[in-house]
Parts: C-alpha cells; sequence; structure tokens
C-alpha cells in the first residue's frame, strides 16, 4: 500500500521525467485533458492535468470533471511513477483500468507505456 | 430448395455475413433461401474437434470490446465466451535470441519497444482521420493509397527492432507483408477496428475472449433458425442479373450423387463472399468494369492457422502466457488457445505472408514440423512432443483461397472503392470486406449481412 505523500513523490518524478522526455511531449500534442486516478485499496483520488503538451502537478481529490478515469491499487501507482512498474502488464491484466473514451484510453496507454520504455 | 426455385432474395454464401443478412430478411418475413457452396455454414469461421478431443477454431475465434453485433448474437443464442489467457509473461525471439517481456510489446531493446509505440500511436491517430463510410474522402486521400503500409514504415520508423514488432502484428493480421497493403487501406482497417494497439491485444482489445464451444457455433445456431432456408454444397457457378431479379445456376453436390444443376430465380441477390472470390462465378452480363477491377486488386491474404496440442498447458508452469512475438522462422506469432478447464494446452499460431507462401507447396507434415521447432525455440523442449498438430491452409481452401482477409492494394480505395457496396442491379454485396466497422472481423461480417439486407428491404419495398 502505497500513502498519499508517496503517489505524490513518484509523481513528481515521474511528472518531470515526462516532461522532459521530446517523444512524450509529441505524442501528447493536441490532447488536453483532465484525468482521475483512483487508488482502488486507500480510495485516494488525485486529478492530472494535461495541458500544451505538459502535465501539471498532482492535485488531490477528483473535482474537476474527468475524461479519463485510471484505477490501480495503491502501489502501483507508486510504482509506476517511480518507473518500475509497466503499466501495459496491469493493464493486460486487468489491474488497472482505464474508463474513457476509446481515442483517450488509446492515448494515454500509449503514453505511459513510452513514459516506461524511454526512461 | 425442397420447396421449388424461387424465392424473393437469394442469399450467395452461408459466412457470417450471409447467414446475417439472410436471418435479418428471414425475420423481416421475407422469403430468402442461403446457398453455400462447402458442405458446412461458417465461412472463414470453423470449428472443429481435435482427434483428442479439445475444439480448436480454425479461423476467426475471438471476441473483444466494441464488437457489440458479435456479442448481442452471442447473448442470442447463449453462447458463452471466457477470457484468453494471459497470465504470466510473453516470449520475444528478436535477432536469435529469446527473452521474456511483460505487457503488450517486447521490452528487451526498450528504445526500439518505445519508437515502436509511437509508430503504431502515429498509425491509430492518422487512421481517426479516415472515414469509414467513405475512405476516399479521406484528408490526402490519394497520396496516402499511393503509399505501403511498408513504405511508410521505412520512411518513418528508424529502429529496425520497431519496425519488426509493428511487421510481425501486421502479417498476422491482415495475412500480408507491410509491402502489399495500402496506407490508406491500412489506416481504415485500424481506424475500423479501434486502432493498431486495440487489434494486437488480448485483454482490452480484439483477443480478449473466446468462445466456449468454439467461434462458430453462433453460426450454426443461425442457421438452425434459417432452417431449410439453407442449402449445403451448393455452390453458384453463374449469376444472371436484369431488372426483373437474377438467375442463379446451382451445382448441387449431394452425398452419393452425382453433381446436378438447378436453377434459382429471384428478385435480389445478396453476393456474401470476398471479392477475390465473387467474380469467379461466371456474370451475365458480366459485373461493371469498375467492380471486376476492384475485385482483382483484392487478393486474400497468405495465412495458416496453426494448433498444436499438448496433453497440458506446460508453458504456464514456466510463468509463460503462450504468447510469442518472433522475427524469424514460421511461426511468429502465438497465443494460448487451451480450453477454459485446461484439460489440454493448446497454442496458436499464425504462418502469415512470406512464409505462408514459401511453405504453400510444403505437405502438411512439413509444414507442422517447422511448426513445432519455433515452438521449441520458444517454449523449450517440452513444446517438441505435441498430442498433435492440426493446421488450415486457408489458401488452399477452395471456397476462400487465403485469410484471414482480403488485402487492399494500392490505388484501390481511391479508385475502386465506392463500387465495393454499389448493389449491381438487383445484386448487393455483403462480406466483412464490405464493412464500416470491425472490416476483417466476425463483427464485420455480421454488420455487412444486415446492412445488405436493409438495402435489400428497401428497395424491394413498394
Amino acid at each position: 500500500m502505497a500513502g498519499r505523500d508517496e503517489i505524490f513523490e513518484a509523481y513528481a518524478d515521474w511528472r518531470e521525467r515526462c516532461n522532459a522526455n521530446e517523444r512524450l511531449r509529441r505524442m501528447l500534442r493536441g490532447w488536453d485533458r483532465v484525468v482521475h486516478l483512483v487508488a482502488r485499496d486507500t480510495g485516494d483520488r488525485f486529478t492530472v492535468v494535461v495541458r500544451e503538451q505538459t502535465l501539471a502537478e498532482l492535485v488531490e481529490g477528483t473535482d474537476a470533471v474527468a475524461d479519463l478515469v485510471v484505477t490501480a491499487a495503491s502501489e502501483d501507482f507508486a510504482d509506476l511513477f517511480w518507473g518500475d512498474l509497466n503499466p501495459s502488464e496491469k493493464y493486460m491484466s486487468g489491474q488497472i483500468t482505464l474508463a474513457g473514451s476509446q481515442d483517450d484510453v488509446m492515448r494515454l496507454d500509449a503514453m505511459s507505456m513510452v513514459a516506461f520504455l524511454d526512461q | 430448395m425442397d420447396d421449388g426455385h424461387e424465392c424473393e432474395v437469394l442469399v450467395i454464401g452461408a459466412g457470417y455475413a450471409g447467414l446475417s443478412a439472410a436471418r435479418e430478411l428471414a425475420r423481416a418475413g421475407v422469403d430468402v433461401r442461403v446457398v453455400e457452396a462447402r458442405d458446412r455454414v461458417g465461412g472463414r469461421v470453423w470449428t472443429t474437434a481435435t482427434s483428442s478431443g479439445a475444439l480448436v477454431d480454425h479461423g476467426g475465434q475471438w471476441i473483444g470490446p466494441g464488437q457489440s453485433l458479435l456479442q448481442k448474437v452471442a447473448d442470442e443464442y447463449g453462447a458463452e465466451t471466457f477470457p484468453t489467457f494471459t497470465t504470466g509473461e510473453g516470449v520475444e525471439w528478436r535477432a536469435g535470441t529469446r527473452a521474456t517481456y511483460a505487457g503488450l510489446v517486447p521490452t528487451s531493446d526498450p528504445a526500439a519497444a518505445a519508437d515502436g509505440v509511437e509508430a503504431i500511436f502515429e498509425l491509430d491517430l492518422a487512421a481517426r482521420e479516415v472515414p469509414l463510410e467513405a475512405p476516399w474522402d479521406a484528408p490526402d486521400a490519394k497520396g496516402l493509397d499511393a503509399q505501403t503500409l511498408g513504405s511508410w514504415l521505412a520512411a518513418s520508423v528508424g529502429a529496425a527492432g520497431a519496425r519488426a514488432l509493428i511487421t510481425s502484428a501486421v502479417k498476422s493480421i491482415f495475412g500480408a507483408e507491410p509491402g502489399e497493403l495500402s496506407l490508406l487501406f491500412t489506416l481504415f482497417y485500424l481506424h475500423s477496428g479501434g486502432g493498431l494497439m486495440n487489434l494486437a491485444r488480448t485483454t482490452n482489445g480484439a483477443q480478449e475472449r473466446r468462445f466456449v464451444d468454439g467461434a462458430q457455433r453462433c453460426a450454426l445456431r443461425m442457421a438452425a433458425e434459417l432452417g431449410d432456408r439453407v442449402a449445403l454444397s451448393s455452390p453458384v457457378v453463374a449469376l444472371s442479373h436484369g431488372p426483373d431479379g437474377v438467375l442463379a445456376t446451382v451445382e448441387r453436390r449431394e452425398r452419393g450423387e452425382e453433381p446436378h444443376r438447378l436453377a434459382v430465380r429471384a428478385r435480389r441477390a445478396v453476393v456474401a463472399m470476398p471479392p477475390a472470390l465473387s467474380v469467379r462465378l461466371s456474370w451475365s452480363p458480366p459485373l461493371p468494369g469498375l467492380r471486376d477491377q476492384l475485385a482483382t486488386r483484392a487478393p486474400m491474404g497468405s495465412v495458416t492457422k496453426v494448433h498444436a496440442v499438448y496433453d497440458r498447458p506446460f508453458w504456464r508452469d514456466d510463468g509463460l502466457n503462450g504468447q510469442v512475438v518472433s522475427d524469424e522462422g514460421a511461426l511468429r506469432v502465438t497465443f494460448d488457445d487451451s480450453p477454459p478447464d485446461a484439460s489440454h494446452g493448446i497454442l496458436v499460431g499464425f504462418i502469415a505472408g512470406e512464409e505462408c507462401r514459401t511453405l504453400d507447396g510444403a505437405g502438411p507434415e512439413e509444414r507442422a514440423a517447422r511448426a513445432v521447432a519455433d515452438l521449441v525455440r520458444y517454449f523449450g523442449p517440452r513444446a517438441a512432443s505435441p498430442v498433435e498438430v492440426v493446421q488450415q491452409h486457408w489458401p488452399a481452401e477452395p471456397y476462400t483461397r487465403g485469410g484471414p482477409v482480403a488485402v487492399f492494394s494500392p490505388g484501390l480505395l481511391t479508385g475502386f472503392g465506392p463500387a465495393l457496396r454499389a448493389p449491381v442491379g438487383p445484386v448487393h454485396w455483403a462480406g466483412t470486406e464490405t464493412a464500416t466497422e470491425w472490416c476483417g472481423y466476425i463483427d464485420g461480417a455480421l454488420s455487412s449481412g444486415v446492412r445488405a439486407a436493409a438495402e435489400v428491404v428497401a428497395s424491394l419495398g413498394g
């Protein structure tokens, strides 16, 4: 189980790497979205905003209306953001679920896979 | 066909497309008959029991999210599904080296894998710009249709490993090399099936679930609903058409009897076969030039589907999920195809594109030996002793001549595309190649039948 603080810390690290990655910035073109993260075990909720090819800081809570909702175990969020977990593996086994339009799901799927591979 | 040789609508072909059209028409109270060349229904979907008792699907077999029409038909007939086995790691064979990987793409070369995922992403984004009803209206349609997927890969994807990854996926999906596929057609096809990522996936994708009783079951149930409206072993050899309708010459081959010809008259016909097969009928008058030339530019893909049956799914003991991505050998993509209770272990793989053609002259024994040798490379020595190997070499099937789907050459969609669905007098077209959603899949076959039936009903309407 990963607490709020760890997820904040891991996300900050991931965000920095993503925003510095040219390939990821290319892939985020034209994709301004609000993404909710829901930790299945702890019930913690967070919001990630993608705007102008850049990931914003993590925000606690899920107040804004989301385009996409990602549900996973808190530990998986932390491991994913630390770069230790291939999100594709957990998505394939159904332990990470994505809810949103097919287009948004495809984009998040691809960008998170690249963020893992290209670090 | 026993109650006379006249009907309102004659459906030619009892694959999922033809059965779907006939079922819609019958439910609308239309007097419909179906003639099927083979001694079975299902077309490119065919389930048999192996000698060890396991069911194998020799053709289309999976169902995934978004295939709502197939799901609806399955629900209607109580056809149960179960998830494709995906627990564990896949096997990657690249440049002579074996590795295992978790997730969707092999990761032994992360930079190449990232290139590959970005390339898939770019294809999937471009695919969304191609209108499903009229791909020839896509932005720069002619430019896209003048390229192949192969030329795009060569120009746009730097890493050889990334090109190899996409190539192995594409070969299994289309039964063709990237250089055979029009880029516009590829993008249309990807859009039609929710994207390459979606088509490559098991969970959350096109290979997510399988049918407990095999994928042919729903076709058998549809045929049962149609009852004696369906005539098997009845290939149509000639079709005349005119303002009053069609006259089909059917060559019946009843067991133990000499083939005999009979004529079937109908006000409308639905031709539910792949374009390349449709032009093998003798048409009178000849088909319009555009339609005939379209068909000759859309040959069937080259694929042999191979099932290796083992006592048990031994690869699961090694933490493997049965999936392979390889750049070498006859079998380059495999899946775990074991029954839900794992009473047997079955690996299914595709000999696709170039390898299928290279081995076309080889007998089944040589093909099986090649496939088993590949499986040993991927899964170790226990793969060497299957209980049996069953294979379906689709190019040799007289009433399909390849698979899984027609391969649209460059220039086809922009030069001939509208002729794909345009009725020719009383003749309407069905078949998964004419579908706008899930083109090439069972779901697309079903929707093409629904669309053709609606056209026919509207045209008979007054």
